[in-house]
């Protein structure tokens, strides 16, 4: 049982930098959460703050109404899995394992049985009698995180664990990731910059911008219902269109307006827009919500521009108002560039941002 | 093709041509030292020197104006050279004993000299003592057994000193921040630009008044202060080589600073702390100028040999014995601490 929070949590380093702002959040027992954001953006040092190794500016941190703003970092009952994986190169595999939990004062025996049974998990049991350095990338992973989940953790830290890894093998890991913690149930917080990963991961995702969350919530919401072009745009792959567009009412119908096109809205969508009359706003199509149709369904023709084959589906490049748009169809389309074909979106999955704010309508 | 080939010869022969000729000039010296160290007083003072001590003497007895006369066959020459006339028996055992390092007996030579009634001359051959110069040098020198126990002492403390108080300022540096930090860190350097004399007198009043003056600490304090510097500037930059996170990860895992830094970075930093010792015990048991004034009853080792240098009964070869004596130590520890300084652990610098 792990319920950590996190109130008004504030990290400035010297004078002039302020790498986390005022965040709150809460973390769910047995919850896997995911710090997603690009460099820079306070995510790290959200987490080592959590781990102990940072110092916390301002603000509180508890675990089940026990606070460890102060504690150190070899108090909290915690484990980590650092980006360089951080095994220690003089210490065989074993004594890597065994290590944290010798430092608990258990006995030998006891020891012997975690270290076979974490390494049996992990798949590294073969490996136990030797040194780090005679090891693989992914070997050396996983006595991370055979190391990480030996000491029944309350909560396990994870630092961009798998960004070292070649893309196959950072694949596998990750599900190897999920299945361990949907084996051990303990609470998670793990960071990335891998929009891809987080997805794929997360219970909840946090998205960080500039040291503040900038929304939280599930894989669907985050991506559904993007709350700024921010999370809109880093969230996906391709990620989403934008365009400009200038609303107008006729006969009581609401018209999304652009050089290229214009949308007669559905009702049901359109009274969200009721205070943008004649006004500018982004509109904010993923691409799998552009949709190849017949001329009489259309309310765009475009000229393909580039074709990029991906097997099982196929990204279409084109123009949108002089800016490139991407969509997604299945691979059985025959579309080649310089084609022109016709265009219409999904309305429902429109998303609407304010012209100024970037913020979701 | 062949002529790369023979390029590729000219080159291999002339580098281990000039390997050679380097290793050459590296161990004339010391070849040198060890064969005199081996040859009897009479030898050491040959010209030319002999390139291998003899193993063994041959001897001529006969009659002579004042007794007997002893002479010994010169391997160069061919014949044999008198060494001295005498019927003191006790005389000539002594001779033989301090200038040709050959132990024999006085009834054994009177037992030649019985034999002198009967024919002419008398032939004898003895091996000489091989260690007969460090025996000599042991009974002539007044402690040395206590200097070099001494000497022990300082190289130890030398190296405890410098490797607790540069080690953990080393840690400082490479790990913290704090103000004039570069400043510092250039300073600990400016102790080593004062010569050891220079400041040797005022060490010997500071020593004097806190009673470390003629002590085995006292010399380690002066010798601590130099290793220090060079200590903080090595093991600074080998714990900037060990990453962070291997630290952090074991404060994560449970293990407090103090744990961190005994299980996880003094491991890792070993070769260069091992470095480290290895400079203070070498500069600490080698010095000699610094020894020679603050020490007065109780020099070290390093005197001790210089002192067989002095005065009129200085002999190169006990000399030479004294510098084999004071070298073995610190071979035997360079052989020891060499397998640390080669334990660099794969990654930690990756």
């Amino acid at each position: 049982m792990a319920n950590l929070k996190l109130n008004h949590i504030t990290k400035r380093f010297g004078k002039n930098v302020l790498a986390v702002k005022d965040i709150s959040l809460e973390v769910h027992d047995g919850e896997f959460l995911v710090l997603l954001g690009p460099s820079g953006c306070g995510k790290t040092t959200t987490l080592r703050m959590i781990a102990g190794l940072e110092e916390i500016t301002k603000g509180r941190i508890t675990i089940d109404e026990d606070d460890i703003t102060n504690l150190p970092p070899w108090k909290r009952n915690m484990s980590m899995i650092f980006q360089s994986y951080a095994i220690w190169p003089h210490m065989t595999v074993y004594q890597n394992i065994s290590y944290a939990l010798k430092l608990k004062g258990m006995s030998k025996k006891e020891i012997d049985k975690i270290v076979k049974e974490v390494a049996e998990m992990t798949d590294i049991s073969i490996y136990l009698e030797r040194y780090p350095n005679q090891l693989s990338g992914g070997q050396r992973q996983r006595v991370a995180v055979a190391r990480a989940v030996s000491v029944k953790p309350r909560i396990f830290l994870m630092d961009e664990p798998l960004s070292n890894l070649d893309a196959i093998l950072r694949v596998y890991m990750r599900t190897e990731l999920k299945s361990i913690h949907k084996k051990t149930k303990a609470t998670t917080i793990f960071v990335t910059h891998d929009q891809s990963e987080a997805m794929s991961l997360a219970d909840r995702i946090v998205i960080m911008k500039d040291g503040e969350i900038v929304q939280t919530g599930t894989t669907d919401e985050v991506y559904h219902n993007s709350k700024n072009m921010f999370v809109a745009n880093f969230i996906g792959a391709p990620p989403t269109n934008f365009t400009e567009v200038t609303i107008t009412v006729k006969d009581g119908k609401y018209n999304l307006v652009n050089p290229d096109f214009k949308i007669i809205l559905k009702d049901k969508i359109a009274h969200r827009l009721k205070d943008y009359n004649n006004k500018k706003m982004i509109i904010g199509v993923r691409p799998e919500n552009i949709m190849v149709v017949d001329e009489k369904d259309a309310v765009m023709s475009v000229k393909c521009l580039l074709v990029e084959p991906q097997g099982s589906h196929q990204v279409i490049i084109f123009k949108i108002n002089d800016k490139i748009a991407k969509l997604v169809i299945s691979g059985g389309t025959k579309i080649k560039s310089g084609d022109t074909f016709f265009l219409n979106f999904k309305q429902e999955k429109i998303l609407f941002f304010d012209y100024e704010s970037h913020e979701e309508i | 093709m062949w002529e790369s080939t023979v390029s590729k010869f000219a080159k291999k022969t002339i580098f281990y041509i000039l390997i050679t000729s380097l290793i050459i000039i590296i161990l004339t010296p010391l070849y040198f030292l060890v064969s005199l160290s081996f040859l009897s007083s009479r030898e050491a003072y040959q010209f030319p020197l002999p390139l291998v001590p003899a193993i063994s003497s041959e001897f001529k007895l006969e009659k002579g104006d004042k007794g007997y006369i002893l002479s010994i066959y010169e391997k160069k020459d061919g014949e044999y050279q008198t060494m001295l006339d005498t019927s003191n028996m006790e005389k000539m055992s002594r001779y033989m004993k301090t200038q040709l390092n050959v132990d024999i007996s006085i009834e054994k030579l009177e037992n030649y000299i019985s034999k002198l009634d009967q024919q002419n001359e008398v032939y004898f051959k003895n091996y000489k003592g091989l260690l007969h110069n460090y025996q000599t040098f042991f009974a002539i020198t007044r402690d040395a057994v206590p200097a070099l126990i001494r000497s022990l002492q300082v190289a130890g403390l030398t190296i405890l000193i410098s490797l607790s108080i540069g080690g953990m300022a080393g840690y400082a540096f490479a790990r913290y921040i704090f103000k004039g930090k570069n400043a510092l860190k250039v300073s600990v350097l400016f102790v080593r630009v004062f010569p050891a004399v220079a400041i040797a007198m005022p060490m010997v009043i500071i020593l004097a008044t806190i009673g470390f003056y003629d002590k085995p600490i006292g010399l380690s304090l002066v010798y601590s202060v130099g290793t220090i510097a060079l200590t903080i500037w090595v093991t600074a930059s080998i714990f900037l080589g060990i990453p962070v996170e291997l630290e952090e990860a074991a404060q994560v895992f449970g293990a407090t600073k103090l744990r961190t830094f005994i299980n996880i970075t003094i491991p890792l930093a070993l070769p260069g702390l091992a470095a480290c010792a290895m400079y203070a015990f070498i500069g600490a048991w080698n010095e000699t100028v610094s020894a020679i004034i603050l020490t007065q009853f109780n020099p070290t080792f390093a005197v001790v040999v210089y002192q067989t240098l002095l005065g009129a009964s200085a002999q190169v070869n006990l000399a030479a014995a004294g510098g084999i004596l004071m070298a073995l130590p610190m071979v035997l520890f360079t052989l020891f601490i060499r397998k640390y300084i080669n334990q660099m652990w794969g990654g930690v610098t990756a």
